[in-house]
This record gives C-alpha cells, sequence and structure tokens, in this order.
C-alpha cells in the first residue's frame, strides 16, 4: 500500500511516538543528563563528571547487580518456559476436570506481586511457617532460604516462575491449538515415537510462541521490584539487589538520584544489548524479518522425510 | 486551621498516635490534625523528600534522628527556637536535639523528640531461670551465654541463643562500646576504626558458632523477624529497641526481663526514634498551628501516655519526675532500664553525611561481612573509602 502523501504514515504514527518520546525518550534523556550530577531532590545539582559511574564500578558494584540481576532472569525465563510447556502439554485435554485444572494454575498469574509476596514469605519462614514445619517433621533443621544469602536469589526466581507460569501455559495452550492434527497423525503413520513427534513436530511450530513467553517473562523478570522489596528488600548481604530495587533503593532510600541515574542508563544499555541479541537471533534462525512461517507450518516440520 | 502530619507506625504505636491525635483535636477547635499514615520510616522520608521536592510537603512529619542534619543543611526545616515556648520545654537533656546530636556544626532548633528509644537487651526469664543463669555485663559474657542457651533438639527444632538485626543501630552501639566514634572530633569518618572492625568480628563469632540467627530480611522486616523468634521462644535473648517494651510484655507468653546493652571497653548506646520537624515551606499560620499540636504533645500528660502505652522514652523531665513519684518505674522495671542506659547514650555526630553513612556505606556492607564471612578488616576499609568518596 503506497500512501497518498509522505507525511501520511507519519501522522498515523504520531500519537505512539509522542508517547514513546515523552515517556520512554525523555526520561531517558534526563537519567542520563543526571547520572552526571550530584544530586538529593532537596539540594541544588553539582556536577560530578563521571564519577557516579566510577562509584558503580568501585569493588565490582555494578558487575554483581547485573549478573544477579542476569542469573534471576535466565532462571525465571527456563523455569517459565519449561513448566509452562510441561503444563499445557499435560492439560491440553477435554473435559471438566482438566479446564479445572487449568483455571487453578492460570489463577496465580492474576493474584497480585505482593499477595504472592506474602503468601510465600509465610510459606517460606524457617521458624513458624510451611517449610519450617514440615523440615522439622522430618527431623531436618528448619531453614530461612530468604535468610540465606546463597538461597535467596533462587528462591524469588522460584517464586516468579511460580506466578508467571500460568500465563505461559495459556499462551503454549494457544500455541497448541495452531498445531495441525494431520501432521501429528502424518508422524505417527510414519513411526515416530510420542518423543520424536514432539520433538520434530510440535516443538518447531511452538518455536513462536516459546519466543514470545520467553520474551513476555524475560521483560518481567527484568522489571522485578515487588518480590524483592516485599521479601528481602535486597537482603541477605544483598543477594537479592536486582536492578530496579537498586534503582529505587539508590534514589529513594540513600538520597543519591545521580547515582540511580547512571545505574539507569548502564541498566537502559544492558537492556538495548540484549534485545539487539535477541533480534539477531531471531533473524538468523528465521532468515530475516521477511520469513515467516507458512500458515500450516510445514516448512519447519523437518527429519520425518 | 487544617495541620497535616505524616506519620510512620503500625500497630499498637499507631493506634498511640491517633487516640492522642484524636484527643487533641476533640479538646480544642483552632487545629485540626489529619494525621496520615506513610509506611515505615524510611518508606515515609522517601515520601517526605519527595513532596519537599514537588512542593506539596505536609506541614508536619517526624524523621528518623538520621536525617536529621542533612534536611537540616538542605534549609527545608523549620527553625523553632522563635516559637511559644520551644527554649521553655524540658526535654531529657540526652533526647533533646542538643544532647542527642554532638558537633560543632550543630544549627539552630529545628526538631523536637517524639519517640525516642534506645537498643536493649531482652530476655525468656523463664529460660534464664531454668539455665540459672544471669543477663550478660559484657561482650565475652554474652557469647558465652548465647552458647549456653542455644540448644539443638533432635527434631530439627533450635532455641537460638542470641538474635540481633545485622544493622547499623546495633552496630553503631557496638562502636561505642569497643571505645570507638564514627566521626573523629576533627571531623575525620573513621565508622570506628578499629571498633568498627572489632563489632564485625564479634558478630561473625557468634555466628561461626552457631548461637546467634541472623534474622531474615532487612531493615524493619528483619526486627520484625527477631521480634517474632523471641515471641514464639525460639530465641532466648535478643537485642530490640525500648520501642517494643510494651509490645512484648503484652504478647510474650513468658515473663520478659529488660537489660542494659553489655560492655565492651565501655558501656555506650545510641538513641534513635524520630524527631517532630515542621516544614519550613508551608504556610506559616499551618505552622504555628502545627506547633500547637507539637507542644500539646510534649505536655506531661501526652508525653507520659505516650510513653507507658508503648514504651517508648519519656522526653521530658517533668514526665520521668512524675512516673518516679507514681511508683511506674517500681511496677515496670524494664522501663526503668531503658531509661538509666540514658546515662551511656552516645550523641550522634551532626554531619549532613550522616544519613548517608548509614544507608550506602555501612548497612549494606554489615549483612555481606557476618553472612558471608568477609573479613572485617576489608569489608570497613572499602566502607571508609566510600565515605571519603564525594556525593
Amino acid at each position: 500500500m503506497t500512501p497518498r502523501a509522505p507525511w501520511h504514515p507519519w501522522a498515523m504514527l504520531a500519537p505512539t511516538l509522542a508517547l514513546l518520546v515523552v515517556f520512554f525518550v525523555v526520561p531517558i534523556g534526563v537519567a542520563a543528563c543526571e547520572s552526571f550530577f550530584s544530586w538529593d531532590l532537596l539540594t541544588p545539582h553539582r556536577f560530578v563528571g563521571l564519577a557516579n559511574y566510577r562509584a558503580l564500578g568501585a569493588h565490582g558494584e555494578i558487575v554483581a547487580v547485573a549478573l544477579r540481576t542476569l542469573a534471576y532472569s535466565s532462571l525465571v525465563v527456563a523455569g517459565t518456559v519449561a513448566l509452562g510447556l510441561a503444563l499445557a502439554l499435560l492439560l491440553d485435554r477435554p473435559g471438566r476436570l482438566f479446564a479445572f485444572v487449568r483455571a487453578s494454575v492460570f489463577s496465580a498469574y492474576v493474584v497480585s506481586w505482593v499477595a504472592v509476596a506474602l503468601l510465600w514469605m509465610w510459606l517460606l519462614d524457617g521458624n513458624s511457617g510451611v517449610l519450617g514445619a514440615l523440615l522439622r517433621r522430618l527431623g531436618a533443621n528448619p531453614v530461612s532460604p530468604l535468610g540465606d544469602p546463597r538461597w535467596a536469589l533462587p528462591t524469588l526466581a522460584l517464586v516468579a516462575v511460580w506466578k508467571l507460569t500460568g500465563y505461559a501455559m495459556i499462551i503454549f495452550l494457544a500455541g497448541l491449538q495452531g498445531v495441525p492434527r494431520a501432521l501429528l497423525e502424518a508422524a505417527a503413520l510414519d513411526g515416530a515415537s510420542p518423543v520424536a513427534r514432539f520433538r520434530y513436530v510440535t516443538m518447531p511450530l511452538l518455536a513462536p510462541t516459546t519466543a514470545f513467553v520467553a520474551t513476555t517473562s524475560l521483560v518481567t523478570s527484568f522489571q522485578a521490584f515487588d518480590v524483592v522489596r516485599i521479601m528481602t528488600q535486597g537482603g541477605p548481604a544483598r543477594a537479592t539487589e536486582l536492578f530496579v530495587y537498586e534503582i529505587y533503593e539508590q534514589i529513594f532510600l540513600n538520597l543519591s538520584v545521580g547515582r540511580a541515574s547512571a545505574l539507569t542508563v548502564v541498566f537502559f544499555l544492558l537492556l538495548f544489548a540484549l534485545a539487539g541479541l535477541e533480534l539477531r537471533v531471531w533473524r538468523t534462525r528465521t532468515g530475516g524479518p521477511a520469513a515467516r512461517p507458512k500458515p500450516d507450518g510445514q516448512d519447519r516440520v523437518r527429519g520425518l522425510q | 486551621m487544617v495541620v497535616t502530619f505524616w506519620y510512620a507506625y503500625g500497630d499498637l504505636v499507631r493506634r498511640v498516635l491517633l487516640d492522642l491525635v484524636d484527643k487533641f483535636n476533640a479538646g480544642q477547635t483552632r487545629v485540626l490534625v489529619k494525621a496520615v499514615h506513610q509506611g515505615d520510616y524510611y518508606e515515609a522520608l522517601a515520601k517526605l523528600r519527595t513532596a519537599l521536592a514537588a512542593g506539596v510537603a505536609p506541614t508536619l512529619s517526624h524523621v528518623v534522628l538520621e536525617v536529621v542534619p542533612y534536611l537540616a543543611r538542605a534549609g527545608v526545616l523549620e527553625p523553632l527556637d522563635g516559637y511559644d515556648g520551644a527554649t521553655e520545654l524540658a526535654f531529657v537533656p540526652a533526647l533533646a536535639q542538643r544532647g542527642s546530636f554532638a558537633g560543632s556544626l550543630l544549627e539552630s532548633l529545628v526538631s523536637v523528640p517524639f519517640n525516642r528509644s534506645t537498643p536493649i537487651v531482652f530476655a525468656n526469664r523463664d529460660v534464664l531461670e531454668r539455665e540459672g543463669a544471669s543477663l550478660p555485663r559484657s561482650w565475652e559474657e554474652l557469647a558465652l551465654l548465647a552458647r549456653r542457651l542455644t540448644r539443638r533438639g533432635a527434631g530439627g527444632d533450635v532455641r537460638w541463643g542470641f538474635e540481633v538485626p545485622i544493622s547499623w543501630w546495633y552496630w553503631v552501639a557496638m562502636v561505642g562500646q569497643a571505645g570507638g566514634r564514627l566521626v573523629e572530633t576533627d571531623g575525620r569518618v573513621s565508622l570506628g576504626g578499629a571498633a568498627g572492625e572489632r563489632a564485625i568480628r564479634f558478630w561473625q563469632r557468634l555466628v561461626s558458632e552457631r548461637s546467634m540467627r541472623p534474622p531474615p530480611g532487612r531493615d524493619y522486616q528483619a526486627w520484625q523477624s527477631t521480634n517474632e523468634s523471641f515471641l514464639q521462644g525460639r530465641v532466648a535473648m535478643m537485642w530490640s529497641s525500648t520501642a517494643h517494651v510494651r509490645y512484648l510484655e503484652n504478647n510474650a507468653r513468658f515473663p520478659v526481663v529488660a537489660a542494659p546493652l553489655p560492655r565492651d571497653l565501655r558501656a555506650s548506646v545510641p538513641t534513635g526514634g524520630t524527631m517532630f520537624v515542621l516544614v519550613r515551606a508551608a504556610p506559616d499560620e499551618e505552622k504555628r498551628a502545627a506547633w500547637e499540636f507539637v507542644r500539646w504533645m510534649c505536655a506531661t500528660d501526652q508525653t507520659i501516655a505516650w510513653s507507658t502505652r508503648t514504651g517508648y522514652m519519656p522526653t521530658t523531665r517533668p514526665a520521668v519526675e512524675r512516673l518516679i513519684e507514681s511508683g511506674w518505674y517500681g511496677s515496670h522495671p524494664n522501663d526503668r532500664v531503658a531509661y538509666d542506659q540514658l546515662a551511656d547514650a552516645e550523641p550522634w555526630p551532626w554531619v549532613p553525611e550522616l544519613f548517608r553513612l548509614e544507608r550506602d556505606v555501612v548497612e549494606p556492607r554489615l549483612e555481606d561481612a557476618v553472612l558471608r564471612g568477609r573479613d572485617a578488616h576489608e569489608v570497613m576499609a572499602e566502607a571508609r573509602e566510600e565515605a571519603a568518596r564525594p556525593v
């Protein structure tokens, strides 16, 4: 379709562009400027050059926060995709029982993060929680995973996976409806085992769905704040200080807008690099943005001929 | 005249405060105080700062002690010297602004003591009597007693000997006890020097001996967890705030006994809690109305009601005298311990960066050192380096 005037597409894009500029580009620009200043909201700005970045670099603080955030995101994405897919495959069956189980699994997703965090804090409490009682009954020492620097981060990731899995499952269930039965039957007639049918028919056809689930989980995990704020406040021993929480802590608790802004800029660059990497991988695997899977998905079924 | 008052309490303390606000509002018609809850101290402070920057701050609030010098330097606090009766309020010296802080830069009166406290030892008297033990008077006695009181049952049950939040306030107490100070008389930020490291090593020792339970969570979550462990009988002895005296006594199923913090080289204890502050940018009429409420809160009846119902220290001398005369301390020996401990109170340095030292420099490193077993000297050298970094 050719626009009647060259400015028509821009006019169509204008509302979205305006929103993007006002709520994304300008704030990032402001944060970039603030990162060169020392400011605490109340006293005058003071130019400090790269001092905020140097402070973040000192003692490997920024690297630690980035690695922690990446580790948390990796656990959340891997757990959500794997569990969501497994549950979708298990529950993709007719009947009221399965519908009830599907609804139950999904219900965690509609509960607020605050409620989820409070629920899990109670479950995991080594003193009065379910975990503590269970361990005591088994004759083991009660532990508080949220109080142990080695286990706090994986525990937070577990909570996020628990909450996000229902959503992933629904998306995978929708994706499974797009897998043509004819292909699965043809594969079965060719002697493919259930595992081979999953490996060579279902999985390739679910690739776009998997990418969608992975991307949304990644975005959600990078934005993790509520669970950290409520369950650990970044502790113990900074084991759960993730990017967004660290930014909040610097600006609102430590009175350091400049340091928080420097963190925001680094976080933005990290996300930018990750998004670029993901796009590159996606383009390589699909042969470019124009290469779309055929509606019946037959061009993706390999290894059965 | 309506005065908006932002406060930061929960549970019992919140109820007591709201009762007093209602009483004030019902007792006169000139001023109506609207108390608005703003979360815990740090959340309330974050909101106050943001509101100050946006020009929508309330007229009256209360802030943690450590942030007062910073807010004063920022020029957002109303000087109170000229207000009616400001110089006549007979505060307990160690709890007034001029007794709570020390330093040549101490400015005019900008804050009035409200809920003031000190750290204190709480112990389960039943456990102590069963073990034939008495409360520790020194660090060494504390370490021995914590080990002695720790019990590990066959079913995995543990009763810990000792628990304390790994946090700034208690570390500052130990720095003082080990003979150090945060800021030297020449203004150099030393963070206690060797005393700061000694305090960390003592905690590391207790954790490695498995006689101290480091509570999960940070800030007030860790405090709450410590109180819960104590009330559930899972810890025999803890350090907490005098603010919790009443709460612990009312909720424990065993007699609670309090004692002063143990000494190392000397006895020392910081004061804590918050101070009333008026926002300078507020309209004059509202500030005068807010001051009327502050003065009313500092009157003997209210000071006593506040202190006896919560456990916070009575902040004025007439209130203390009346409590002594009425025999309150005789029937509430735990409150007496808290008050007597003020004799060892160490004033805070009046330096604007005090709050940054707490939040950004020391607090995040304490758990790092204690729970991960990092070298105390290395951690504190890093903290001093961070403290010296221009903000």
